[in-house]
C-alpha cells in the first residue's frame, strides 16, 4: 500500500497541535502532578478571546492571537491563586475532580458569554497552493512552523535556563528539588504561565484548523491525553513525540477505515502503550 | 402545567440519576475505582431496551435494520445485562491501571462507544433520533402517567439502594472497601482483586445501563447527544457532593444536582439573563462541586474515614 502523502501532512498537523497541547498538559502534570481536565477548556478560553480579540474588536488576527496567549497565561495563573492552590496538599484524584468543576464553570460561562453555535476567525480566502500533489493551506503551514519554533523554545527553555532544568528537576524528584533549595511554589507559578500560554495556542491552532466551539477544547482532549500517556506522563519530549505519532497515524488511519473513527486509533494506541511501555516511549515518566 | 406535574418530571430524572450515581458509588465510593465512562453505560443501556422493544421504522428514510417487538420488560432486563457486559470489557483492558491512568482510558472508551452510536445507523438510526420507544402500561395507569413513572422509578431506586447497602456491608464489599484503602492487603489475603475489581466495575455499570433503560422508555425518542461525557462528570459530581461511599449520599447528591439543573423550569422566563440561565446553573454545579471539596471533602453524608481512598501507592 502506498501513502498518501496528503494524509501523511495532515496527520503532521494535526499532529502539532495535539503534541504541543499535549506538551503543555505534561508539564503541569510534571510539577502539579494532577491531570488538569480543565485544559481542554484552558485552550477552548484561549481561542475564543483571540476571536473576540479578531472578529469583535475587529483588531488584526496576529494581535489577536498575541491577546488569547496572554489572557490565558495570566488566566491560568489566577485560577491556580483562587482554586488549585487552596487544594495543594490535597490527593491528585481530588485535585482532578476540582478541575472537573472548573471545567464545568469555564465552559459554560463561554456559552454564556459567545453563544453555544460555532465560530469562524476571520480569516482571508486564499487559494491553496500545492506542492508535488499535496494541498496545503495557508493557516496549516503557518501551524507547523510555529509549533516548531515553539517546540524548539521549550527545549530551549528546559535544557539552557535555570527555571528550565529546575522544573525538570522537580518533575523528577520534588523532594529532592526543594532539600536542593529550589523554590517548587515559584515553579508552579512559571508552569502556569507557560501551560496556560501553551495551552491557548493549542485552541487558537484547533480554531484555525477547524472552527471554535465551547466544547472544543474538550472534545480534543482524548487525544492529547492519549499523546500523554503513550510519551510517558510528565516527559516533555515523550508528550511531543507521543503527539506526533497519535496525530499522523489517525489521519492516515482514515485510508484504511471509516474516517469517524479515527479518534478511535488513538485510544487504541493509548491501550497499547499503557500495556507494553507502561513508562512512555521513552521510559521517563515522572510516575 | 400545575407545579405537582412539574415536580413529578424532575422527580422522574432525579431517580434516573439516582440510579446512576448508586452504579459509580460502586466503582468509587465502595472500590475507589475512578470511573469515566458512566454515560456510555447508561447510553449502551437506553440504547439496548429501545432497541429491542421497537421494531425498525418502515419508509424511504428509515436507515435502521435492527429492531424488535420483545416486551419492556426484556428490554429492561437486556439492557442491564448488556450495560453491565460493556464495563466488564472497558474494565478488562484497563483495570489494572492507577487511578487517573484509568480516568483517561475509561473517558476515552466511552467517546469512542458514543461514536458507534453515533456512526451505526444500521443498529441505532445513527445521528438521528432513535424514536416511538414504547412507554411501560402506556394508557393502561388510572392515574396520571407521570405519577405512575415517579413511583416505578423510585421504587426500583429504593430496591437498589437496599441491594447495594447490603452489598457494601457483605464480605465481598469489605474487600472491595479493602482494595479501595491498599490494593496490596487483600492481595496478601490471597484475594484475586483484579476479579472483585472487574466485578464491581460490571455491577455498577450495570445499574447504570438499568437507568439508561428507564430513560428511554419515559422520554420516547434518545439520541447520541443525550450521552456527553458531562453526564459522567455530573454524576461524578453528585457522588462527591453527597459523600462518596455513602448510597444515601448518592441519591441526595443526584437529587441536588437534577434540582439545581432544572430550578429554572420553576422561574418564569422573564428574568434577567434568562437566555444564560442554563449555563449559569451548570457554572453553579461547578462551583458546588468545588466548594463541598474545599469545606467538606467527605460530602454531605459521607464518611470521613474512606478520604483516603485512592491515595495509596
Amino acid at each position: 500500500m502506498v501513502l498518501d502523502p496528503q494524509l501523511i501532512w495532515n496527520g503532521l498537523v494535526v499532529g502539532s497541535i495535539i503534541a504541543i497541547s499535549a506538551l503543555g498538559l505534561t508539564l503541569i502534570f510534571g510539577i502539579l502532578n494532577f491531570i488538569n481536565i480543565a485544559y481542554g477548556d484552558y485552550m477552548a478560553a484561549g481561542a475564543y478571546v483571540a476571536w473576540a480579540v479578531n472578529a469583535q474588536v475587529g483588531l488584526p488576527l496576529g494581535v489577536a492571537i498575541v491577546a488569547g496567549i496572554l489572557t490565558m497565561s495570566v488566566g491560568a495563573v489566577v485560577l491556580d491563586k483562587l482554586v488549585f492552590q487552596h487544594f495543594r496538599s490535597r490527593s491528585p484524584i481530588t485535585l482532578l475532580i476540582v478541575s472537573i468543576g472548573l471545567a464545568f464553570i469555564i465552559r459554560n460561562f463561554i456559552r454564556a458569554i459567545w453563544g453555544p453555535s460555532g465560530h469562524f476567525y476571520d480569516l482571508p480566502m486564499e487559494a491553496n497552493p500545492s506542492f508535488l500533489g499535496v494541498r496545503f493551506s495557508v493557516e496549516q503551514v503557518a501551524i507547523m512552523v510555529v509549533s516548531i519554533l515553539l517546540l524548539l523554545g521549550v527545549y530551549a527553555l528546559l535544557r539552557r535556563t535555570r527555571i528550565g532544568i529546575a522544573m525538570r528537576a522537580a518533575s523528577d524528584d520534588r523532594m529532592l528539588s526543594r532539600i536542593r533549595g529550589v523554590d517548587t511554589e515559584k515553579l508552579v507559578l512559571y508552569v502556569w504561565l507557560i501551560g496556560g500560554a501553551i495551552a491557548a495556542l493549542g485552541g487558537i491552532m484547533l480554531g484555525l484548523d477547524a472552527q471554535l466551539r465551547p466544547n472544543m477544547g474538550f472534545t480534543a482532549l482524548i487525544p492529547i491525553f492519549a499523546a500523554v500517556i503513550l510519551g510517558g506522563i510528565g516527559d516533555p519530549k515523550g508528550a511531543v513525540a507521543g503527539g506526533y505519532t497519535i496525530g499522523v497515524a489517525q489521519e492516515v488511519s482514515v485510508a484504511v477505515i471509516p474516517s469517524e473513527y479515527k479518534f478511535g486509533v488513538g485510544l487504541l494506541a493509548l491501550i497499547v502503550g499503557l500495556l507494553t511501555r507502561p513508562d512512555g516511549l521513552f521510559g521517563e515518566a515522572t510516575r | 402545567m400545575a407545579l405537582v406535574d412539574l415536580l413529578l418530571v424532575v422527580g422522574v430524572i432525579a431517580g434516573v440519576y439516582s440510579l446512576l450515581a448508586i452504579g459509580m458509588n460502586m466503582h468509587w465510593g465502595d472500590t475507589g475505582l475512578l470511573n469515566f465512562a458512566h454515560a456510555a453505560f447508561f447510553a449502551v443501556g437506553a440504547y439496548t431496551s429501545a432497541i429491542l422493544t421497537t421494531p425498525p421504522a418502515t419508509g424511504d428514510l428509515a436507515t435502521r435494520v435492527v429492531g424488535f417487538d420483545f416486551p419492556i420488560v426484556v428490554g429492561l432486563l437486556a439492557g442491564t445485562a448488556v450495560a453491565g457486559l460493556v464495563g466488564v470489557l472497558i474494565a478488562i483492558t484497563s483495570v489494572r491501571l492507577e487511578g487517573d491512568y484509568l480516568a483517561m482510558v475509561t473517558l476515552s472508551s466511552a467517546e469512542l462507544i458514543r461514536l458507534m452510536i453515533h456512526n451505526e445507523a444500521w443498529l441505532t438510526t445513527g445521528a438521528q433520533t432513535l424514536k416511538n420507544i414504547p412507554r411501560p402500561l402506556s394508557g393502561a395507569v388510572p392515574v396520571s402517567y407521570d405519577l405512575f413513572y415517579f413511583v416505578l422509578v423510585w421504587t426500583i431506586v429504593g430496591i437498589c439502594y437496599l441491594l447495594f447497602t447490603r452489598l457494601s456491608h457483605s464480605p465481598f464489599g469489605r474487600v472491595l472497601h479493602a482494595i479501595r484503602e491498599n490494593d496490596d492487603v487483600p492481595l496478601a489475603l490471597g484475594k484475586n482483586i483484579t476479579v472483585f475489581k472487574l466485578k464491581s466495575f460490571g455491577i455498577g455499570a450495570a445499574v447504570a445501563g438499568l437507568a439508561g433503560g428507564l430513560w428511554a422508555h419515559y422520554v420516547y425518542a434518545i439520541s447520541s447527544i443525550m450521552f456527553l461525557p458531562s453526564i459522567t462528570f455530573l454524576i461524578w459530581a453528585a457522588v462527591i457532593i453527597g459523600g462518596a461511599g455513602s448510597y444515601a449520599g448518592a441519591v441526595v447528591g443526584a437529587s441536588v444536582i437534577v434540582f439545581l439543573r432544572q430550578i429554572t423550569r420553576f422561574i418564569p422566563g422573564d428574568v434577567p439573563f434568562g437566555d444564560q440561565l442554563a449555563y449559569i446553573r451548570l457554572m453553579v454545579v461547578g462551583a458546588v462541586l468545588i466548594l463541598v471539596l474545599y469545606y467538606r471533602p467527605e460530602g454531605l453524608l459521607g464518611d470521613a474515614e474512606r478520604l483516603q481512598a485512592g491515595t495509596s501507592e
